[in-house]
């Protein structure tokens, strides 16, 4: 039904300083990936701080010791290429994808970057005006606000509760010494890994990274442990957005961290639930009551832990009828478990779309870093189609009645509160904030 | 370097089509297949020559509307089975529906190829239209427009500019349709719709990955085969007025924020100057040190964001430039010096460095686009569908090697000229304004 997985050869080296080098030769379009990640993100933020990690990335490349930001800028897309540089809870990310002819000069400016950043200080304050300026226009996403306000109220005072770009109150109290710190604690050849992938040739690859990363230096540091977070609290969060004609729709349980033993099964348990478009939500919220364009839920899993959520959307009206259709549907699923048609069916599709997230050089380095960030090993790639296949109902079924939504689940609610908080009742107790608040 | 760049992307192919085998049955059905092994998978593409431009008013948003109509079964697969039946077999699906063509796609495993020619033809030969499934799918279609564009800042303005930049032409009215045709639209319409712009000879289909092509071709053949043509459609009408001065609207909307977009009227897709659009584009607005990034949010914070977006279409495009402004921030101040920018351009021109980045950075950009089987098959059918033919796909390139700095001025001046500029302004309601936090810190 799929054929199975085959990875380019992956050559990986240690240098002497403790970056960790991987290489993977594929043939494919003339365009070479080279990502350096370090382990560690937003969730290392000093309390009060958040959006550090995100601004210290953007940072870094606004100017070295050797070139300005716009100099660097020019350089880069004059070869046809584009850094971008990110952060998630548990990882920082710096890279970028060239014409594999300037794979050479783009790393040697990967290198600039992440070992050599001057942060200058106006540009420091110019992106943090910035990034609060963006945080606002984030507020007229009502999707995106209701993520945000759900990752507040599931993890609480866990570090994992504020988003990567971080709150405005917190951003506007970074100062640049807070960058060089976080820098300087963060970003050390120890902690990070260089990917490259592409139609490159490995000894050549290698002996680039050694040239260009070699020489990087920077003291070691104890890392940081993330504890686990704690289950969310139930209840009802309703964000107050009095204009809206539709309302975002998140019920969240508590999940898992990646390396869970419960990985797979939660995976093809959540497709069943509400991956792709056959899916148990998809047919009884879409196709048998036309309640959304839209409905999935999914394990989002994390270093130290994770959160199972259903999300959608749907007219006000409308809002606690597909809230109590979600939490049904899980509920029932807890109890039952999947038919061996559907589980069959789920296997089939989650195997088979598995070759075409490997199709770009972008693509391979994605997985491939996510396997060292989390401490994987490739065999999470090639024996994927196994690890789907062994999952059986009873798994399913058990992995849902541990994690899945109960009948009192936490309920994220982003619309006009006066309409809709009354018919939310029914599912915990009610809070209402402005949104501003997510901020 | 420059010129070693420009001849090495003139003289390269960066789609290989030696390979693509073409046919087209008596009923007008075009069938192009493409073999490519480097990923056990297969990217199969249908697409239908009709989008909102082929729709009248009163029955806006049909097009999208019966995109959606298409999944809820035919005469051998039946409603709930098209999506169950592929994802069985290691396959997902989805479409799209624009101002000009409307594409349907399925990705899978190499073996499920005949399944899902067996289910595209199945539709095409019999798609069922029950008045269940229409007012179900009508429901869905309203939650769309609700999540895209009647509560989405950018949606309501670019729904606003599209109705600036065109006062005739059918591209006046947004792909999702106005909320009261969709309300309005009925069985009948949909019925008509199907037999007149699904008809093989409205389509063409583009099968991409692991397969042998002349198998392929005659699987296809066989499948599709009794398919009855269709009649003609109607021709789109072109009565488009010029436009003798510059045209504003502004919406008042509970934003954080204010923001900027500003459109024009650009040429049709097969017109030589939308590739030198294309350079323009990357020039003024792609990348950190294109000129209106540079200095609207970098030199002199006038902006947090820029986005220029020029898209080809059957007839002609809108040039898009979408600024979001920080709380507090003078929309008319970005509006100036984005304006100044684009005169500057049109005077000055621009640098072969600018000429040099601008088509590594287009090139790049095409070679990431071709770099999955579905990436490809989709380049075939958007060229075929708004150029005429699939060989065009990859050529572009070739163009933006011979653009040249009095090509870039030339476009600027006859498409970006004030008189034809389009502005839409939010005006956040009811926020109240917040001064930056340093008086001093926002101009250099």
């Amino acid at each position: 039904m799929s054929a199975p997985i085959r990875l380019p050869p992956i050559v990986r080296e240690r240098l002497p300083n403790g970056l960790g080098v991987v290489v993977a030769s594929r043939p494919g379009v003339p365009l070479a990936t080279a990502r350096l990640v370090f382990r560690g993100g937003a969730a290392l933020e000093p309390r009060g701080r958040s959006g550090l990690a995100h601004l210290t990335a953007l940072a870094a490349r606004r100017g070295t010791a050797r070139r300005t930001g716009p100099e660097i800028d020019l350089l880069v897309e004059s070869l046809g290429a584009d850094v971008g540089a990110g952060v998630d809870e548990d990882a920082t990310h710096v890279g970028l994808t060239a014409p594999v002819e300037a794979l050479p000069r783009c790393l040697e400016v990967l290198a600039d970057i992440a070992t050599g950043p001057t942060f200058p200080p106006a540009e420091v304050n110019r992106l943090r005006r910035r990034e609060i300026a963006a945080l606002a226009h984030d507020l007229d996403e009502p999707s995106v606000v209701a993520d945000r306000a759900m990752l507040r109220a599931a993890y609480g005072d866990h570090p994992y509760a504020h988003p990567p770009e971080g709150r405005a109150r917190d951003l506007a109290n970074v100062r640049r010494a807070d960058v060089l710190a976080y820098h300087a604690r963060q970003y050390r050849p120890g902690a990070a890994f260089l990917l490259v992938v592409g139609p490159v040739e490995v000894g050549e690859a290698l002996e680039l990274a050694r040239r260009r990363f070699g020489r990087w230096r920077a003291p070691e540091a104890d890392g940081v442990v993330v504890p686990p977070p704690s289950a969310p609290p139930p209840g009802v969060l309703v964000v107050d957005r009095p204009d809206l004609t539709q309302t975002q729709i998140r019920v969240a349980s508590q999940g898992f961290a990646r390396r869970s033993p419960d990985y797979y099964a939660g995976m093809v348990a959540s497709a069943v639930l509400g991956g792709g478009f056959t899916s148990r939500l998809m047919q009884a919220i879409r196709v048998e009551r036309g309640l959304s364009y839209g409905v999935r839920s999914r394990f989002a899993t994390s270093a130290a832990g994770g959160l199972f959520y259903v999300s959608s959307f749907t007219k006000i009206e409308t809002t606690a009828m597909l809230v109590q259709v979600a939490i049904d549907e899980a509920v029932r699923f807890a109890e039952q478990g999947p038919n061996a048609e559907e589980l069959d069916r789920m296997q089939n599709y989650l195997c088979g779309l598995h070759p075409l997230s490997l199709e770009t050089h972008d693509q391979v380095a994605e997985r491939l870093a996510d396997l060292a960030v989390f401490g994987l090993d490739e065999s999470e790639i090639t024996g994927f189609q196994d690890r789907v296949r062994a999952v059986d109902a009873e798994a399913c079924r058990d992995v849902a009645r541990r994690y899945f939504p109960g009948a009192k689940p936490l309920v994220v609610v982003v619309g006009p509160a006066k309409d809709v908080a009354k018919g939310l009742e029914r599912f915990g107790e009610v809070r209402v904030v402005p949104v501003r608040a997510v901020t | 370097m420059g010129d070693a760049t420009v001849g090495s992307a003139a003289r390269e192919r960066v789609i290989d089509l030696e390979g693509v085998r073409a046919r087209q049955l008596p009923n007008g059905l075009r069938v192009r297949v493409l073999p490519e092994r480097s990923t056990p998978a297969v990217s199969y593409y249908t697409f239908f020559q009709v989008g909102s431009r082929n729709e009248r008013l009163g029955l806006t948003g049909i097009s999208h509307l019966f995109e959606h109509m298409m999944f809820n079964g035919a005469a051998k697969y039946g409603p709930k089975e098209f999506d169950r039946v592929l994802e069985a077999r290691g396959g997902h699906s989805n479409a799209y529906t624009s101002n000009d063509l409307t594409a349907y796609y399925e990705d899978f495993a190499a073996d499920a190829l005949e399944t899902v020619v067996d289910l595209e033809s199945d539709r095409m030969r019999s798609l069922r239209l029950t008045d269940e499934s229409l007012e179900q799918e009508r429901e869905v279609v309203k939650e769309e427009r609700r999540l895209r564009t009647d509560n989405s800042v950018f949606g309501l303005m670019e729904e606003q500019l599209e109705s600036l930049v065109f006062q005739a032409h059918p591209y006046r009215w947004p792909v999702i349709g106005w909320m009261e045709d969709i309300e309005r639209i009925g069985r009948a319409d949909c019925e008509a719709f199907f037999r007149t712009y699904y008809a093989p000879s409205n389509a063409a289909i583009y099968c991409v990955g692991d397969v042998d092509p002349e198998a392929t071709l005659d699987l296809v053949e066989r499948a599709y085969a009794d398919i009855p043509r269709g009649p003609p459609p109607s021709p789109v009408a072109q009565g488009e007025p010029p436009q003798r001065g510059e045209r504003r609207a502004r919406i008042r909307f509970p934003a954080q924020a204010p923001a900027l977009l500003a459109g024009w009227r650009g040429p049709p897709a097969r017109s030589p100057d939308a590739a030198i659009l294309d350079v323009l584009q990357v020039c003024l607005g792609v990348g950190e040190s294109s000129r209106l990034r540079k200095r609207l949010i970098l030199e002199e914070e006038l902006a947090v964001s820029v986005t220029l977006s020029w898209g080809w279409r059957a007839d002609p495009g809108v040039f898009f430039a979408f600024a979001e402004l920080a709380p507090g921030g003078s929309p008319a101040r970005a509006e100036e010096a984005m304006a100044e920018e684009i005169e500057l351009l049109t005077r000055r021109g621009v640098s072969a460095k600018e000429l040099a980045r601008a088509r590594a950075l287009l090139r790049s950009s095409a070679l990431h686009e071709l770099s999955t089987h579905h990436g490809v098959a989709h380049a075939l059918g958007q060229a075929e569908a708004l150029l005429g033919d699939w060989r065009e796909a990859g050529k572009t390139l070739a163009q933006y090697a011979q653009v040249t700095d009095a090509d870039v001025r030339r476009v600027a001046a006859e498409y970006l000229h004030p008189d034809r500029r389009c502005v839409v302004e939010l005006e956040p309601e009811g926020a109240r304004p917040r001064p930056p936090r340093r008086a001093g810190g926002r101009r250099r």
